[in-house]
């Protein structure tokens, strides 16, 4: 039994938690969302290079809320998604237990303080296979990159797996769903899902945690994160802000100072 | 179904010699849902505004929108129009065909079509307006009046005598300010000290008067009528109240070799000290950085000493929570110190004093007892020379602007120089005389013709030492730019003045804006001279631009007529232009989902939360709420919701959308 298995189960045991989020065997070798409820389940959770789903998006959807205090398994993204959720005042602290993984060895962090001392110990970047991609990207000449996205965008249908999968899209009405007025187009065609993309990676600025997973739930592999991993990495050049490092933090965005660069303009 | 009313204005000829103003009037009414419309040669005139408010009486109009110049001009005058008629204030929007279509086009077919696209837009803003009721906040009748010089004191007492509170707030241990350290005034030569302590006494003993001296403004929040204000008072490390200001600790400190801030540099007071002998409150401080006992532990002399026991070396800075409902900033302004100029010697002749600097020379309770002596070796000088327009003027130096009080005071100076030292001679380099006000140029004639000043147009080009003299270079330009030498034994530049230390933070806490030398803007140049952008907050004196004291203290006047007139209702009117949060039906109550980010993206503060409760009173839900008495308008919380959760009353998100699509779908 794993270090993983074992104090989930002596959580659920104790009471403590009411369900341990984590990740399970799925068929055909892929790993699934796990729901443990009962200490026997315990041995269901795994962890290894194939957990990478955003776990920190069940601590707030509506089913798997209702199952009570949770203790997520949680990856340096995952941990993050967190930490922003805690900033953007979505939770709080007591709220959940993180169960801190790396490799085979577990940090249990019920405080925010703990939370926090372990992101700041592991030093969150990037994933590099991004960043080569959009150095890839940025070497294309402006004709190039929107025949690019043009051709990307051109694939999309609207199914809105990346919102699903966003730790960070946790309102309950999307500005794609105001329709009073309809600012966004809803149909699937290149220029609305244009505007879609690239009104969700604004509200993504200064707030994206970079992992990733709304490019990987993208069921037709449009590499969507790009364009918000990007501009996490700016605001991190621009204005020194990692994001979901700590529960006070704002949003780069949505704050100003004296001292901001302006170096950008003109 | 709307009935809508468009009037187009011809405005003379400012519209109508470029836009077929009659032919947009026939198109417009045309438009669904337009009732009436019709086009006429001045509509802001009696018989325009009767011909509106007919129309919406006979018409039986539900909006109104006028096509004319910018709602900054007339909005006011239409709306109050269409309001006397029986239509809500806010049903009137104007489409601006002046300043955004005639003047900067040429008459053209496109310019008309512009005209009819902005009037359409505005049909579909109107078809969208909600009427609103404008939003009455009260009026805390208090004042806080920041910076205690000449200025400031006449600000307190101006309002403090129309019968209100005023607290004034100075950062140095007394009030006074520069006025206080001058010798004489331009152009009566009457002692300064003499017309201004009778000022700071009244202000002092005024009872509508509180004075915080040593004091600093921390933090603002709030607006017009009702600004929250949190004012630090330095530990003094004197309890006031006791302090008797018999003065008997600063004769004993043994510490008695600090420059003296008031007399500039040129003569030395103790750690604890009053800055001058007329100092209100008469009570001294202790400079900790300088202290024995703060930097060692070791001496309390002064503590020993005190018949009253008023030394408190554990005192602790304190913050003071003030309301207030107007703010005037009065903070004044500094002057460029010699080392600024690496032409004059960088401020190392000691005999190289600025204005101000002569000014404690000339005054009889300064270091010398009002004799000119030179700093270096106490003799009387029996050439000086005087140079205007040190740094000012001068784009290289980075103050392209004129100092305005230096052609003032150097012939002042040069006059009082002469009046002490009658064998002396005053030399005077200037670039022009600039002596415009009453009696100024009289006083600088008098200077030249009368006390035998010699004025050379002319710039210094560098000072240096020989012998024991000054050697100050330079040209006359009357003489074809002929050199001059003069062998000087003392030179006084009129160095530029300059915003206050310390004025861009100042300006940042109260969202107010500054130019680039960072003196406080006005909000317009001419019409509001006292007035800032930020509603409620006004400006007095030299911390807008250089002034003289005639001039710092008819705007101290002027601002404290507007805290007058702001404070003689006990409620203002604010525009109903607010955001607010959409609230829904259960479950969901509100699309807002508490993320606070628009908390920290308000400019003015004006966003909190609110919790929502069930009937048992548990918490369902945590959102943004909006105080209407604080928000501005801007619209920024608006663009930054992701979930669309806040609109703009007036401005919708709906009506922005439908202008859009309105001027999109122009044919």
């Amino acid at each position: 039994m794993s270090k993983l298995q074992d104090t989930a189960r002596s959580l659920l045991d104790a009471g403590e938690v009411k369900v341990a989020i984590g990740y399970g065997e799925g068929s055909v070798g892929r790993v699934r969302p796990l729901f443990v409820t009962d200490a026997a389940g315990a041995q269901g959770l795994i962890y290894d290079g194939r957990c990478t789903q955003n776990l920190a998006v069940y601590t707030y959807k509506k089913e798997t809320a209702a199952m009570g205090k949770p203790a997520v398994t949680a990856g340096v993204a995952t941990m993050r998604a967190l930490m922003r959720l805690v900033a953007e005042r979505q939770l709080r602290e007591g709220d959940f237990i993180a169960l801190a993984v790396v490799g085979d060895e577990v940090t249990v962090c019920r405080t925010l303080s703990e939370m926090e001392n372990w992101l700041a110990a592991a030093a969150p970047k990037p994933r590099e296979a991004d960043m080569e991609m959009i150095a890839r990207i940025e070497a294309m000449t402006p004709a190039e990159r929107w025949a690019f996205w043009r051709g990307e965008m051109d694939r999309c249908f609207r199914c809105y797996a990346c919102r699903q999968a966003c730790p960070l899209c946790y309102c309950t009405q999307c500005t794609v769903e105001v329709n009073q007025p309809q600012w966004i187009p809803v149909g699937a065609t290149v220029q609305g899902n244009l505007e879609w993309h690239a009104m969700r990676a604004m509200h993504l600025a200064g707030r994206c945690i970079e992992c990733g997973q709304c490019g990987d739930a993208c069921p037709v592999d449009i590499p969507i994160h790009l364009l918000t991993v990007k501009l996490a990495a700016d605001v991190r050049n621009v204005y020194g802000a990692a994001t979901g490092m700590a529960r006070d933090e704002t949003c780069a965005m949505s704050i100003f100072k004296p001292d901001d660069r302006e170096n950008f303009i003109g | 179904m709307a009935r809508i009313g468009v009037f187009v204005c011809h405005c003379g000829e400012n519209i109508s010699s470029t836009v077929d103003c009659e032919r947009v009037a026939q198109q417009a009414g045309r438009l669904p849902g337009v009732a009436f419309s019709a086009d006429y040669k001045y509509m802001c005139s009696d018989p325009g505004q009767s011909m509106i408010k007919e129309a919406i009486a006979e018409h039986r109009l539900t909006g109104v929108v006028v096509s004319a110049c910018s709602p900054r001009m007339h909005e006011p005058t239409f709306r109050k129009a269409c309001a006397e008629a029986g239509l809500n204030h806010y049903l009137c929007e104007m489409a601006n065909i002046r300043e955004q279509c005639s003047w900067v086009h040429p008459k053209d077919e496109a310019t008309t079509q512009k005209a009819f696209d902005l009037v359409r837009t505005q049909v579909e803003k109107v078809r969208n307006d909600n009427p609103l009721e404008p939003i009455r906040v009260p009026v805390n009748k208090t004042a806080v009046v920041v910076g205690g010089g000449v200025a400031g004191i006449q600000v307190a007492l101006d309002v403090a005598a129309g019968g209100h509170k005023v607290i004034l707030v100075e950062r140095d241990p007394s009030i006074g300010g520069h006025m206080s350290q001058l010798s004489e005034t331009f152009p009566t030569l009457d002692c300064s000290q003499c017309i201004l302590t009778p000022r700071m006494v009244e202000a002092a003993q005024h009872p509508n008067i509180t004075l915080m001296t040593y004091s600093e403004l921390e933090s603002m929040d709030g607006f017009i009528g009702n600004f929250n204000l949190r004012i630090r008072r330095k530990a003094r490390s004197v309890d006031e109240k006791l302090c008797t200001g018999c003065g008997l600790c600063t004769t004993k400190c043994p510490n008695k070799k600090i420059p003296s801030e008031f007399e500039q540099g040129l003569a030395f007071r103790t750690a604890i000290y009053t800055p001058f002998p007329q100092a209100v409150p008469n009570k001294p401080v202790i400079d900790r950085d300088n202290c024995t006992w703060f930097k060692t532990g070791k001496c309390g002399v002064c503590g020993k000493l005190c018949p009253t026991g008023a030394i408190n070396y554990q005192q602790q800075d304190e913050i003071v929570e003030v309301k207030a409902g107007a703010i005037v900033l009065a903070t004044g302004f500094e002057v460029k110190k010699t080392d600024f100029f690496p032409e004059y010697g960088y401020g190392r002749y000691r005999d190289v004093i600025t204005g101000l600097q002569f000014e404690r020379l000339a005054s009889a309770s300064g270091p010398t007892r009002g004799e000119i002596r030179r700093p270096s070796d106490g003799r009387v000088p029996e050439k000086v020379v005087f140079v205007a327009c040190a740094g000012s003027r001068d784009p290289a130096k980075g103050i392209p602007y004129c100092s305005k009080i230096c052609c003032m005071y150097t012939a002042k100076h040069a006059m009082l120089y002469k009046h002490k030292v009658h064998e002396g001679t005053p030399y005077v380099f200037y670039m022009d005389i600039r002596a415009a006000g009453k009696n100024y140029d009289e006083f600088t004639r008098r200077a030249i013709e009368e006390d035998g000043a010699k004025y050379i147009r002319g710039r210094v080009s560098n000072i240096y030492e020989k012998n024991g003299k000054l050697v100050v270079r330079g040209a006359d330009t009357l003489l074809g730019g002929k050199p001059v030498e003069i062998e000087a034994d003392m030179v006084v530049l009129a160095t530029a003045a300059v915003s206050c230390d310390g004025s861009e933070e100042l300006a940042q806490k109260l969202h107010v804006s500054y130019d680039s030398y960072k003196f406080f803007a006005e909000a317009h140049p001419k019409l509001k001279p006292v007035e800032t952008n930020t509603a409620g907050i006004y400006l007095a004196g030299a911390c807008q631009a250089p002034k003289d004291i005639p001039e710092s203290v008819a705007a101290a006047s002027g601002a404290a007529a507007k805290v007058i007139g702001l404070f003689a209702n006990d409620t203002l009117t604010r525009e109903p232009v607010v955001a607010r949060v959409n609230r829904t039906a259960p479950p969901i109550f509100s699309t807002c989902m508490g993320c606070g980010l628009c908390i920290s993206i308000c400019p003015y503060q004006a966003i909190d939360t609110e919790e929502i409760t069930d009937r048992s009173g548990k918490v369902v839900k945590t959102i943004a709420r909006i105080n209407p008495g604080l928000c501005q308008g801007c619209g920024t919380c608006v663009s930054f919701c992701r979930s669309k959760s806040i609109d703009l009353e007036g401005y919708s998100n709906k009506q922005v959308y439908q202008e859009v699509v309105a001027m999109l779908n122009s044919d």
